[in-house]
């Protein structure tokens, strides 16, 4: 029993530790030691986790709750829900914000808000690691849009670039649409339920199990309502993770987001925030029916395709490694609408660490060119592939991490990619024996896609590491060298991760895999045995094939295989031209309902006040001309007479005494010649 | 035997030079002389009233007494204007207007 209350109290400091380092670097802590502050708060909660993870999993949930609010009659509860889920995801957040802020020691070296950074780096881990222990929906949703804040924060990281200040702006509004979903779910779920807690709606017995559903209505404890909702709601929460793990339509801000620092790129929009979607729809998912989860496939899918087609001609280091990001978001998405969730969250964990692992590297890259170019002053673009190349010489290390990194990517055996793809491909695969012919496409699809991603990312290699190195200097080879010790140290610790070992001790089955065995409905599928001999086997032999014909036409480049410059490539080098569709259907009309809106509100209603003003003022006129003339005019006509009658009287005392004598005998006179004319006196 | 009414007409005539100087006159000593004058033709009415009081000689009387009393306030003048003069360096009453408004 002791141990049940320690748990939730270490867990509870995994999330403090980073709100606690938050305020200290953002407010107290002088900026050379913020980054030792944020480093070793996260490391304090790495650890906790660690504890956490080992207490809680496969050992019984935790549940506990403390009162929070009262609202009217209903009482809301705080509080913690720690399973097998939530133990994984705070343990693998951690983990890669613990290695990415040892990265980011050196990576952000020398920036001049340094303090900032950290701060808010601190505080994106508290609010996702919140996200992921949150027992409750509403607290998830607070948890959500901290996350999407934090990352808006540090998406537009070095806010004096317009891009970055777009970038972020465009990804918070996109999170925001998304959200809107979200929360209409939430609406729906309080009205039939009165309760938003994730264990007393989908827990055994739960009261989401107890909902009934007759002749097209929802029939809940508290409502009563039409089955349409149930779609509404479900696709409420499938349009909230759409956005947050940039899936189709609402995909386009990710790309944009690379304008942050790459070990951001790497932690958020990589490994943990984009996941967290896919996190929510595990978590939610017993409310999906059958429409919701085949939508949820078909846009897995496409967006898997879509993203892996655009990544094919990408220039950009990171921007292809963004792409990739959303094609294997996609294949999460895949996993979750045949109802393989376990696949999904087991890709979920392998791809947090080989897709941290390929920015992380990237980021080295970057590093190293941008110090050559500062070096050698030349005006290129330090995230041009088409700049680099021969890289494998000068930065060994990050070749070999990355490679691994880009097998894992590939799916090739030994790795972990291998497993955790080979599961969502081959349950696809067993999902679409007992569906229509339309469904069959999707697997189909899922292997090209598959094989796409082997592309792109062999192209990304050959490019960067093999061949010559493309920017103009003399002492080029030896400006570019390793990366620093702690920008290296995670690397070789998540190419390590990225092995087979960690998940399954059989690497070429990924039926072993411990992570896999403890979320239901990852075996509830008809195990086909052709299937798992065949598929691997296929994927792998083209997938060899495609980096061998990458390898001839980037690293040896002895014939050019494709052109550059059809109709084709300019499709998927402008991402399918979502951006220009978004702008001119959607910015552009926004823009131009503002610009009328403004218009009236400065030519109607501005000019409504300005008639009132006027008037006012008019009116105001007369009163004063009024008050001036008139009301002034008596008083200072009464003035005047006092001032008049006074110099009247004044003028009499002139001070001269023969004077004043003159008149008192004029008035003696006076009197005696009346008293004598008129004895009646 | 001397009419009354001829006393008051010489008196009347001196009370009237005396108005005139203190009238017109441009300096105070002239007004003094002034006032003198009309205290003179005063008592010259005293002095002609008297003549039918001859048991007490009331007028004569009050004349003395009055003239006794007009030395001592002509005294007192005097020296007020000696101090006007120190005080003005003028005699002339015109210029002697500190009290206007």
């Amino acid at each position: 029993m002791e141990q049940h209350d320690i748990i939730p109290v270490v867990s509870l400091l995994a999330v403090l530790m980073p709100l606690l380092s938050f305020v200290l670097c953002m407010f107290f802590v002088p900026k050379s030691i913020s980054g030792k502050v944020a480093v070793s708060s996260i490391a304090v909660s790495f650890i906790a986790s660690c504890f956490v993870f080992f207490k809680i999993w496969n050992a019984g949930n935790i549940h506990i709750q403390h009162h929070w609010f009262t609202l009217g009659q209903t009482s809301w509860d705080v509080g913690l829900l720690l399973n097998n889920l939530s133990a994984l995801m705070i343990l693998l957040v951690s983990g890669i914000a613990f290695l990415v802020h040892i990265y980011s020691l050196a990576y952000m070296k020398g920036d001049e808000n340094i303090d900032r950074y950290w701060g808010y780096l601190s505080l994106f881990c508290s609010s996702m690691l919140g996200l992921v222990i949150a027992d409750n929906l509403l607290l998830i949703y607070i948890f959500w849009e901290l996350v999407g804040f934090s990352s808006y924060l540090l998406i537009g990281f070095w806010r004096t670039r317009d891009a970055a200040v777009q970038a972020n702006k465009k990804a918070f509004i996109m999170n925001r649409l998304g959200d809107l979903g979200f929360l209409l779910a939430l609406m729906i779920l309080y009205s039939q339920f009165g309760t938003l807690d994730i264990e007393k709606l989908f827990g055994d017995g739960g009261l989401f199990h107890l909902s009934q559903f007759t002749s097209g209505e929802w029939i809940a404890p508290l409502g009563h309502i039409s089955y349409v909702w149930l779609l509404v709601c479900g696709f409420g929460f499938v349009f909230g993770a759409l956005a947050k793990s940039a899936q189709f339509p609402l995909h386009t801000w990710l790309p944009d987001a690379m304008e942050g620092p790459t070990a951001v790129s790497s932690l958020i929009h990589a490994a943990t925030m984009v996941a967290a979607g896919v996190f929510l729809l595990v978590r939610v998912s017993p409310i999906f029916d059958s429409t919701v989860l085949i939508t949820i496939a078909v846009i897995g899918i496409f967006t898997a395709f879509m993203a892996s087609t655009i990544a094919l001609v990408q220039n950009d280091i990171k921007r292809i490694l963004a792409y990739s990001t959303i094609s294997q978001l996609g294949f999460m998405m895949l996993a979750i609408g045949i109802g393989n969730n376990g696949a999904a969250i087991f890709h979920l964990a392998t791809h947090a660490f080989f897709k941290c692992l390929l920015f992380l590297c990237a980021g080295s890259v970057i590093h190293e060119m941008h110090y050559a170019k500062n070096k050698l002053d030349a005006d290129c673009d330090h995230q041009d592939i088409r700049n680099m190349g021969g890289l494998r010489k000068m930065m060994p290390l990050t070749f070999v991490t990355m490679v691994i990194a880009a097998l894992a990517l590939c799916g090739i055996p030994l790795t972990s990619g291998y497993l955790s793809k080979d599961a969502i491909l081959i349950s696809s695969f067993e999902w679409a024996t007992t569906r229509s012919f339309a469904a069959k496409l999707i697997p189909y699809l899922a292997m090209l896609t598959s094989w796409l991603t082997t592309f792109y990312i062999a192209r990304l290699i050959f490019k960067v590491f093999y061949g010559e190195l493309r920017i103009q200097g003399d002492k080029t080879e030896r400006l570019i060298h390793e990366a620093p010790r702690f920008m290296l140290m995670p690397q070789l610790f998540l190419a390590v991760c990225s092995a087979f070992f960690l998940f399954s001790v059989n690497p070429l089955s990924y039926e072993n895999t411990w992570l896999l065995k403890v979320f239901p409905g990852s075996v509830a599928l008809e195990r086909i045995h052709s299937y798992h001999t065949v598929i691997p086997a296929l994927l792998n032999l083209f997938a060899v094939l495609i980096i061998y014909f990458a390898y001839i036409q980037y690293a040896r480049k002895e014939k050019a295989m494709f052109r550059e410059n059809t109709w084709l490539y300019n499709f998927a080098l402008n991402g399918w031209y979502f951006d220009e569709f978004y702008h001119q259907a959607i910015v552009r009309p926004v823009t131009y309902v503002s610009k009328f809106s403004f218009s009236i509100d400065r030519k109607v209603i501005d000019g409504l006040v300005d008639i009132v003003g006027k008037s006012g003022v008019l009116l105001s006129s007369i009163a004063g001309w009024l008050d001036r003339k008139l009301i002034d005019g008596f008083v200072n006509l009464a003035g005047r007479a006092a001032a008049g009658l006074g110099n009247f009287f004044r003028s009499f005392q002139s001070g001269r005494i023969q004077y004043y004598l003159a008149v008192m005998i004029f008035v003696v006179l006076t009197f005696f010649v009346l008293r004598y004319f008129s004895p009646a006196i | 035997m001397i009419p009354l009414s001829n006393f008051m007409m010489l008196s009347a005539a001196l009370f009237v030079i005396g108005l005139y100087a203190v009238l017109v006159k441009r300096n105070v000593i002239q007004l003094l002389i002034g006032i003198e004058f009309m205290i003179n033709a005063a008592l010259i009415n005293f002095v002609a009233a008297g003549k039918s009081d001859k048991n007490y000689m009331g007028g004569q009387m009050t004349a003395l007494f009055t003239i006794v009393i007009a030395a001592a306030s002509v005294a007192v003048a005097l020296a007020i204007i000696l101090n006007v003069y120190k005080y003005y360096k003028s005699i002339d009453p015109d210029k002697l207007n500190k009290l206007r408004d």
